[in-house]
């Protein structure tokens, strides 16, 4: 035997802790070993994949999928759970493009959209706490009816012709693109949200035991509503800088972001059942799911091939998480 | 123990994953062992391709006949090809990707126009690159190839108004809204039954380009018993939901209307002409084949010399699907 039962059992905790810093660990080195030679002197050990470009590339395509992934890490500990993510953004993201081509300002156009997303997440979470309905159901109609409303909205037709009002979000500071340093900020107030607040100890309060939580005196309702309009907030902070990425805008877009941010979030450590799991290991989780999709690109991997391998990690992430509490 | 078990099963599990992984690059440093090769696959230029999608049958015939044409040129370049499932942000992303390997011809079939700044990237780094059927604004790009939907449209149109004598109802069946191959292929036909005053047009539904609305818009459609000679649909398989709900149909026109769809990309749908269910369809040609020679023509050193390529339509009858399933050997199913 390798190891007894002993040493797993002092290890286990740690790396379920880290469990997305571990995969992320052994997805680099592995990226290290297999990816494509650079030629490029700037680039670290001769592998395309530690070169500067890569690394903004990936941080570009991580804000989106990150933000939305923070955001529903909240709602997750609280033991909900947000389908209707995905959806809100593509409604915004058809709101944000519609108002400035028709000249709105910029920053009042930013300002508006982070309150509406912020008010549709406390509307969603009012809804769960005021009918006792299960979160699943209440956001699973907010799924359809939201994307229903962004098509009316466009009248079903695609919003271009955006001038470069929101594109700064894409250019680098400090070599970083700035909607890269938004995620971060997001992050690191999420984090500190949950772990140096009241408001942070009842999330985990309500998820953890909600009964146990409301016979403590905590308010588990407007905890509730706090946490999706947090995720709100997020999905609208996702959703401008969607609208930066892609200068346009489409009824259609985001479908089947919820279910990333869901995974991000699980793959980070964070347990579905709620009370479990925090930010910090939910970016980890959406790096690691971005750094896999580059990884799987730059390694030619089939995209299908890919997929199915997605799947397979999910299940171990879940797995090992479980791992120590059946015991 | 148990414990020691289960854990011991996750680790053999993604040892396995990296055996996988292994698998595969074994099977690629084979080739490149082999002697048959003048270079190895590694050294060999890069042709990279973002495809909107690799799922509705338009795609996938599209993609076999891109590999196809890969294929004449494995000792010229290597072909890499990545899907971004229709979401236009997944494409930037794809394309941001390819840069980091340098590519020497990026192709690009875009999901929308919000691709537009991540090709514009790819040409301000100086590397050519060949759109595939949908086009983005500006001129940052090397060279567009795609069929005309408008001309599409008016042939359509015209032989139909001809099959019908110049006198007639036309039932419109809409492509989803908001596209432009629907408005184009719209506009086209109306240009074309305008010339005629006997054509009547009936505004029917946005089918989304998908057979089972159509046939439940016809089925729907078929109970007012309002008369129609003909059925244009923008694409052929709502041509084909809207024949199958004439087919079952207990009340129909007397005389059978004629049925025209776009894309001929199928079998099925040839095997419906040729057993007279539906009456013709319109090629959308598909621009791969013509994109991979331009890039192996850019790798040999031989710009393209126009900004546009549109490629030619086939209009396809009873007579001539024989003769067009053997010019077209990758139809998907």
């Amino acid at each position: 035997m390798p190891f007894s039962a002993v040493t797993l059992r002092r290890w286990l905790p740690l790396i379920q802790k880290y469990q997305g810093l571990v995969g992320l660990v052994i997805l680099l080195a592995w990226a290290l070993w297999k990816s494509p030679h650079s030629e490029d002197s700037a680039a670290l050990f001769h592998s395309t994949y530690y070169t500067l470009a890569n690394l903004r590339n990936i941080l570009s395509q991580l804000a989106v999928p990150g933000i939305l992934a923070i955001g529903a890490t909240f709602v997750i500990l609280i033991g909900g759970i947000d389908l209707s993510a995905g959806s809100l953004l593509g409604l915004l993201n058809c709101i944000t493009a519609t108002w400035l081509v028709n000249g709105g300002s910029t920053p009042m156009t930013i300002a508006w959209v982070l309150f509406l997303g912020t008010l549709t997440g406390a509307i969603l979470g009012a809804i769960i706490s005021y009918t006792k309905l299960q979160p699943f159901v209440v956001t699973l109609a907010g799924m359809v009816s939201i994307r229903g409303i962004a098509f009316v909205y466009t009248n079903n037709a695609n919003i271009s012709g955006l001038h470069d009002q929101i594109a700064f979000f894409e250019s680098p500071w400090l070599g970083i693109p700035i909607a890269g340093w938004i995620l971060f900020a997001t992050t690191a107030v999420g984090a500190l949200v949950l772990s140096k607040t009241v408001f942070g100890r009842r999330v985990y309060a309500v998820g953890g035991n909600t009964d146990a939580a409301y016979y403590a005196g905590v308010p588990v309702s407007r905890v509730r509503i706090g946490a999706f309009a947090i995720n709100g907030l997020c999905i609208a902070i996702a959703a401008i800088l969607f609208t930066a990425r892609n200068s346009s805008a489409q009824p259609s877009a985001g479908m089947g972001y919820e279910l990333d941010a869901i995974t991000a979030a699980v793959v980070g450590g964070t347990a579905l059942v709620g009370g479990y799991g925090n930010v910090l290991g939910t970016f980890v989780g959406a790096l690691f799911i971005v750094c896999l999709n580059v990884f799987l690109i730059l390694d030619s991997v089939s995209y299908y091939v890919g997929q199915g391998w997605k799947g397979v990690i999910i299940l171990l992430a879940v797995y090992l998480q479980n791992l120590g509490r059946r015991v | 123990m148990k414990l020691g078990l289960l854990a011991m099963a996750a680790v053999a599990a993604v040892v396995l994953a990296g055996c996988g992984s292994d698998d595969k690059s074994a099977v690629t440093s084979s080739g490149s062992g082999g002697a048959t090769e003048a270079k190895s696959p590694d050294s060999l230029p890069l042709v990279a391709f973002a495809q909107a999608n690799s799922a509705d049958p338009w795609r996938q015939q599209f993609d076999a006949e891109t590999k196809e044409e890969v294929g004449k040129h494995t000792s010229e370049f290597r072909f890499e090809e990545q899907p971004a499932e229709d979401d236009a942000s997944k494409q930037i992303g794809v394309i941001e990707t390819f840069l980091v390997k340098s590519p020497k011809v990026l192709l690009v079939s875009p999901v929308t126009v919000a691709v537009q700044s991540a090709v514009e990237k790819a040409y301000d780094a100086k590397i050519p690159v060949i759109l595939l059927d949908r086009g983005i604004p500006g001129d940052k790009y090397t060279v567009h190839v795609g069929g005309d939907n408008v001309d599409i449209g008016r042939q359509a149109g015209e032989y139909i108004a001809k099959r019908l004598n110049g006198k007639g109802t036309v039932l419109m069946i809409q492509g989803l809204g908001g596209v432009d191959a629907a408005d184009d292929r719209r506009n086209g036909a109306m240009e074309s039954f305008k010339k005629y005053p006997g054509i009547k047009v009936i505004m029917g539904d946005d089918c989304k380009f998908q057979r089972l609305p159509a046939q439940n818009f016809m089925e729907t459609f078929l109970q007012k018993g309002q008369p129609f000679d003909a059925v244009y649909a923008h694409n052929d398989e709502m041509a084909i939901g809207a024949y199958q709900a004439y087919d079952h149909a207990a009340t129909k026109p007397k005389v059978k209307p004629i049925f025209v769809g776009i894309d001929g990309c199928q079998k099925e749908v040839v095997q419906m002409i040729k057993d007279g269910k539906l009456d013709a369809t319109f090629r959308y040609p598909d621009p791969g084949p013509k994109g991979i020679e331009i890039a192996a023509d850019i790798l040999k050193g031989k710009m393209p010399t126009d900004k546009k390529v549109v490629l030619p339509t086939v209009l396809v009858t009873k007579e001539t699907a024989d003769q067009y399933l053997k010019d077209n050997p990758n139809l998907a199913k």
